[in-house]
């Protein structure tokens, strides 16, 4: 049997560790290149205006939906969204997503999260700017995920090694618990992180103009190409779209982490000022740390064009091609590659720990695991579930889990916990159980964003991204026959999990009725 | 820098910024 559930051990630690959570890669590259991309300084419009009514009001509601679970015993979205529905099977069904979509994404961004890992290697160790051009560094990337053999890479196997070692680091810090573990992990790699992005952020607007013989290409003028708005793209949708999206990512928000971390609270600790502290340090860690590195430091080797060559040629591009390569131009370039890398590490690490603690929380709450032993089954299933992830990367595998636990699941679930807030519980109860403990008092037009602005906005999300991603990536347009199978068996695994997790939520509430009947006749 | 430019990474900054200012300022000082 599972023992009494653990609690943080300070305020400070528990904000943190959220953020921590939400503060991950994409701070550092999905987000300079979306702004790049859709409008620059006119893109922080649609983004702050999500932040203002998804965002903050997202985050307030898991804070709280995870407190109220955790004084009922429990951790996961499954028993949260039953025990607030009178038991309502459609509600624990819906909540095993939760569960499932930061599972889907621990699968394949530990991967992803072992090559920064791996990257710092061989920065530090001098080897990676060393490679000259873009074909060498991209031919460097492709043989160490092993997409090719050439003569930097007989095989996958350097890859599977630091995956191994980055897989092991998780699971060492989720079987250490809540406060021995991720929470010590955040108190110590959080700061670090900071300290690390301060250093590459001041490198970065020291730049100068690297190349006197081209003037333009400055540092004034990278921040002149950022921050320019283009007020056009306002009145494209995909722009406010991409801004909505960006915030979900970014705040860890629709996942089901911030529910499993806020349950380990005490009944009286606050929730809206400790979400509104994450939150921020989240914002700042993307906004003027992550928008101040890869960008500008683009601009001033590659120009104008060049930069939206890079925005556009994906996160992977960015981060371990062309951040490499520019580093290579700068006095101590290795140092500085080797701290980007691993400034991207920690900020991975942080985060990965937090999508395995929602199956955590399921298989001690409810399934009545140790956490030893749910630790070891948990760690067993999900090597297993990273493999296909790590051999089949070339065939569209892991773009097919990014697509359902990293897009379709987290609007799914944000819209589903919205309503079951603002309607099911209601927003005056709602509003008093937020309060509850509360160091500040929440603004009361926020009453209204609760019920009605933040469910119409993801409404209104679900259905534009719908017309826009979701039937096409169901038909697979424009992937190659050959890469089917593989798109398939990432469905399999997905639903498949998901069935797994709907029957064992179900056993658990039969058996968890009879034992409360059983110990009531007794 | 352009003066839009300047607004634009002003306000961006600025809001976030005074939000992690705030929200840490009122933490702290409770205790």
């Amino acid at each position: 049997m599972a023992g009494q559930r653990e609690h943080w051990g300070s305020k400070l630690g528990v904000i943190l560790a959220v953020a921590g959570s939400a503060v991950g890669l994409g701070n550092f590259l999905r987000y300079p290149a979306k702004m790049a991309l859709n409008g620059g300084g006119a893109f922080m419009i649609p983004y702050l205006i999500a932040f203002l009514l998804l965002g903050i009001p997202l985050m307030w509601m898991e804070w709280t939906l995870g407190r109220m679970g955790g004084q009922r015993g429990f951790g996961t979205a499954t028993s949260i969204f039953a025990s607030v529905t009178r038991n309502s099977m459609v509600a624990r069904i819906l909540g095993a997503i939760g569960i499932m979509g930061p599972f889907i994404i621990l699968v394949y961004y530990t991967f992803i999260e072992s090559w920064t890992l791996a990257y710092a290697y061989f920065a530090f160790t001098g080897k990676l700017t060393t490679m000259g051009d873009q074909e060498g560094m991209k031919a460097f990337l492709s043989g160490y995920q092993g997409l090719v053999a050439n003569e930097h890479f007989s095989g996958i196997w350097t890859a599977y090694i630091f995956f191994t070692i980055t897989f092991l680091l998780n699971f060492y810090f989720i079987y250490r618990g809540i406060q021995g573990g991720i929470e010590k992990l955040s108190r110590i790699g959080m700061p670090i992180l900071l300290i690390l992005a301060v250093l590459l952020v001041i490198r970065t607007l020291s730049l100068g103009t690297p190349d006197p013989a081209q003037p333009e290409l400055s540092i004034t003028n990278a921040l002149n190409f950022i921050y320019t708005p283009d007020l056009a793209s306002l009145g494209n949708a995909k722009v406010w779209l991409e801004a909505a999206g960006q915030i979900f990512f970014t705040l860890s928000i629709g996942m089901g982490v911030i529910i499993a971390y806020a349950s380990y609270l005490k009944k009286d600790d606050d929730v809206v000022l400790s979400g509104l502290s994450a939150a921020s340090t989240n914002e700042f860690c993307e906004v003027v740390l992550g928008g101040s590195v890869v960008i500008p430091a683009a601009f001033v080797f590659l120009g104008a064009a060049g930069t939206m060559e890079v925005a556009k040629s994906g996160l992977f591009n960015i981060g371990f091609v062309t951040m490499p390569l520019i580093f290579g131009k700068i006095p101590l370039g290795a140092l500085f590659a080797g701290v980007w890398f691993l400034l991207l590490f920690i900020a991975g690490i942080t985060s990965s720990v937090s999508m395995v603690q929602p199956a955590m929380s399921f298989m001690q709450d409810e399934l009545k695991v140790s956490r030893k032993k749910a630790t070891g089954i948990l760690g067993l299933i999900a090597f297993l579930a990273c493999q296909p992830a790590i051999f089949f990367l070339g065939h569209g595998f892991v773009d097919e889990l990014d697509f359902w636990g990293g897009t379709v699941f987290l609007v799914l679930f944000a819209t589903v916990e919205t309503i079951i807030f603002g309607w099911v519980i209601g927003i005056e109860k709602a509003w008093e159980e937020m309060h509850q403990g509360a160091d500040i008092r929440i603004p009361s037009a926020y009453k209204f964003i609760i019920k009605y602005v933040t469910p119409l906005y993801l409404f209104a999300i679900l259905g534009a991204w719908s017309y826009q991603q979701f039937i096409p990536t169901i038909l697979m347009e424009g992937v190659a026959e050959a890469d089917k199978p593989y798109i398939w068996g990432a469905r399999l695994l997905v639903f498949g999990g998901l069935a797994a997790i709907i029957a064992l939520t179900m056993y658990a509430a039969r058996w968890m009725k009879n034992d409360r009947s059983a110990g009531g006749a007794a | 820098m352009n003066t839009e430019a300047i607004i634009f990474m002003a306000l961006s900054w600025g809001s976030i910024v005074t939000l992690l200012i705030f929200s840490y300022y009122r933490m702290f000082r409770k205790k």
